[in-house]
């Protein structure tokens, strides 16, 4: 078995080690969101008497709330504050030692679980869009985006992970990016929400590709060529993060520390 | 043939100073200050294949540092080290794969899984083929007698019981060499000395090369035909444990009826008070033996024993006596507390 298999393997049975754990996790991060949006759009066309805002109509945007939270448990993962973590006090050296590439190690070892959860939200979504008429290959599609997006989350946070080397802080600057996601990414509300002036400020970053994109896509909303669109910016950022990635380590290794011991 | 070639390896780290109080947090924000400390300070040295030095230094001497500069983990801020062949800090493949560091203090294993799963992993990072890695695991487990616990997970292992597990991971890909940083340490007597054995014979029967480093002698003294030791960065002798005894140089270790101090031995002897240790400084210094009453150890020459034990016989009654050469503990000790610096050995 390939090392990249048996990482992705471990990773999976040490979240399986916290069974209870794991599966909480998934049902919080997934119901907290959800309930907000649902109240947030109850409020608002039941209580206000609103018949549609900005285009959507109560209904769409219950489906779609429902559909982002399938996503939105793909894109989540804190594995670049375990690098970060690991950077400031230099267990970062286990790693460097083995014959492997780290930040690839550190993210395989992490996202075992996460493809257990894509896979359970993809089941569980066939099932839903079979019953409810939807398109199952939109729904696919989807996913495959956002899988993309998770690894572009995980690529962006192990570069900015690399002020750890001369910043004992750098939690702070994930922290900020993380909040910027949740925001950006359409796992609160949908993006064309945002006023006409504010639209480029989620266009310009990725993020919208991990929950809105898949989100609009499996809903119809999105035409096949703004998927093949999405894919390719999805593409194009994985490709520039990697390069990224290796400058900014290549930076990083030489000033770490490799404290404690 | 030389594994380990170091010449004139400084490394220097610089830190920001944070004074203490909330006064200190502002000015650590508004202007912070940075402090140097140089860790090594132009040591030399070389190792031959098969080798196992043991590398000793008071805390902060740099004996890490240079372990991990010699793993690749950080790089000399000058001169050059390489270990088999290569220069450590390229960290390459095959490199890599020769080399293991194990620190006593940080675990490398997975904490939550059991120490097989960790094991598989390894075999896979390191492209062991199975039979091999099969009978390496059986191998390295009948060593340290850990079959039994490879099903439970590490965090609820001993720490003795981990530290085995660490070393079973850190020799599954059969490095050619091996860093070992106070392996011992935190280790009760049986386990420590079973993990000595092992270490004695992978050593033996592989012809790894090992570094050791520890605080605790006997690891040293047993395992270690050549030591290094570093003080405040600087390697201040490479030799044979034997060549750090002065020659000629012995212990008398006499027990006594009365209870005279250091102070009135000295008199009554001619020997200086601070080559004779009482009973309190030898029960701090061997903590696991009892020290009867008035047992009183001195140091000296040869040539002053017979002398000695006259005046000590005309003030006071001799019950037991024994004469030793002085052990690496107490030559060690002696050099940290004197700031002494033994004539260097030739190097080995």
């Amino acid at each position: 078995m390939s090392w990249r298999l048996a990482a992705l393997k471990n990773g999976f049975q040490e979240d399986a080690a916290y069974r209870v754990e794991f599966f909480l996790s998934i049902f919080s991060s997934a119901l907290v969101p959800a309930a907000i949006q649902l109240i947030l759009w109850y409020a608002l066309f039941q209580l206000g008497n609103q018949s549609e805002v900005s285009g959507w109509s109560y209904a769409e945007l219950i489906q779609y709330t429902l559909v982002s939270t399938l996503f939105t448990q793909v894109r989540g993962g804190d594995h670049d504050f375990d690098l970060q973590e690991m950077i400031r006090t230099g267990s970062l050296s286990n790693y460097l030692l083995r014959p492997v590439g780290p930040v690839e190690f550190v993210y395989l070892r992490g996202v075992g679980g996460r493809l257990f959860i894509a896979t359970i939200c993809l089941c569980l979504g066939t099932l839903a869009f079979a019953a409810l008429g939807f398109s199952i290959p939109r729904l696919w599609g989807g996913m495959l985006l956002a899988v993309a997006g998770n690894v572009i989350h995980y690529q962006i946070g192990s570069v900015l992970a690399t002020t750890a080397f001369v910043w004992e802080e750098a939690f702070s600057v994930l922290m900020v990016k993380n909040m910027l996601v949740q925001l950006l990414s359409g796992e609160l509300l949908p993006l064309n929400l945002f006023p006409e002036s504010m639209q480029w400020i989620w266009k310009s970053t990725p993020f919208y590709l991990y929950v809105y994109g898949p989100t609009q896509y499996a809903l119809g909303n999105w035409s096949h060529q703004e998927f093949i669109h999405g894919l390719g910016l999805a593409a194009a950022w994985m490709i520039g993060c990697t390069f990224l990635i290796r400058l900014s380590w290549g930076w990083g290794i030489r000033r770490y520390s490799s404290l404690g011991g | 043939m030389n594994v380990i070639e170091v010449e004139r390896v400084s490394r220097t780290f610089r830190s920001v100073k944070k004074k203490a109080g909330l006064k200190g947090t502002f000015e650590l924000l508004l202007k912070p200050e940075y402090q140097e400390h140089q860790a090594l300070q132009e040591v030399s040295f070389s190792i031959e294949e098969g080798a196992f030095v043991g590398l000793i230094g008071a805390n902060g001497a740099g004996k890490t540092t240079l372990l991990k500069i010699l793993s690749g983990l950080i790089p000399a801020s000058s001169g050059t080290a390489r270990v088999l062949g290569a220069d450590p800090f390229q960290r390459s493949l095959d490199f890599r794969r020769s080399i293991s560091l194990v620190m006593g203090q940080k675990a490398q294993l997975w904490w939550d899984l059991p120490a097989l799963d960790a094991f598989d992993l390894i075999q896979a990072i390191y492209e062991i083929p199975k039979s091999r890695y099969q009978e390496r695991l059986n191998t390295l487990a009948e060593l340290l007698d850990v079959k039994r616990l490879f099903q439970t997970q590490i965090r609820r292992l001993s720490l003795g019981e981990r530290m085995k597990m660490e070393l079973i991971g850190a020799l599954l890909h059969w490095p050619k060499v091996i860093f070992l940083d106070e392996p011992t340490i935190g280790l009760d007597v049986l386990a420590a000395h079973k993990l000595r054995e092992f270490l004695r014979e992978f050593n033996q029967r592989e012809r790894s090369t090992i570094i050791l480093t520890s605080h605790n002698m006997d690891d040293i003294e047993r395992l270690c035909s050549r030591v290094m030791i570093l003080r405040s960065g600087k390697m201040i002798y490479d030799g044979r444990p034997a060549g750090l005894t002065r020659e000629g140089e012995r212990q008398l270790t006499v027990r006594l009826m009365e209870k005279p101090t250091a102070a009135e031995l000295a008199l009554e002897t001619g020997i200086p008070v601070e080559l004779i240790a009482g009973e309190a400084q030898l029960a701090s210094e061997n903590e696991e033996e009892e020290i009867p009453e008035g047992t009183v150890r001195f140091n000296l020459r040869n040539e002053l024993i017979v002398p000695t034990l006259q005046k000590l016989m005309q003030h006071y009654q001799v019950v037991d006596m024994g004469i030793h050469e002085p052990n690496l503990e107490y030559v060690i000790q002696r050099m940290y507390e004197s700031g002494e610096t033994p004539s260097p050995e030739v190097s080995a």
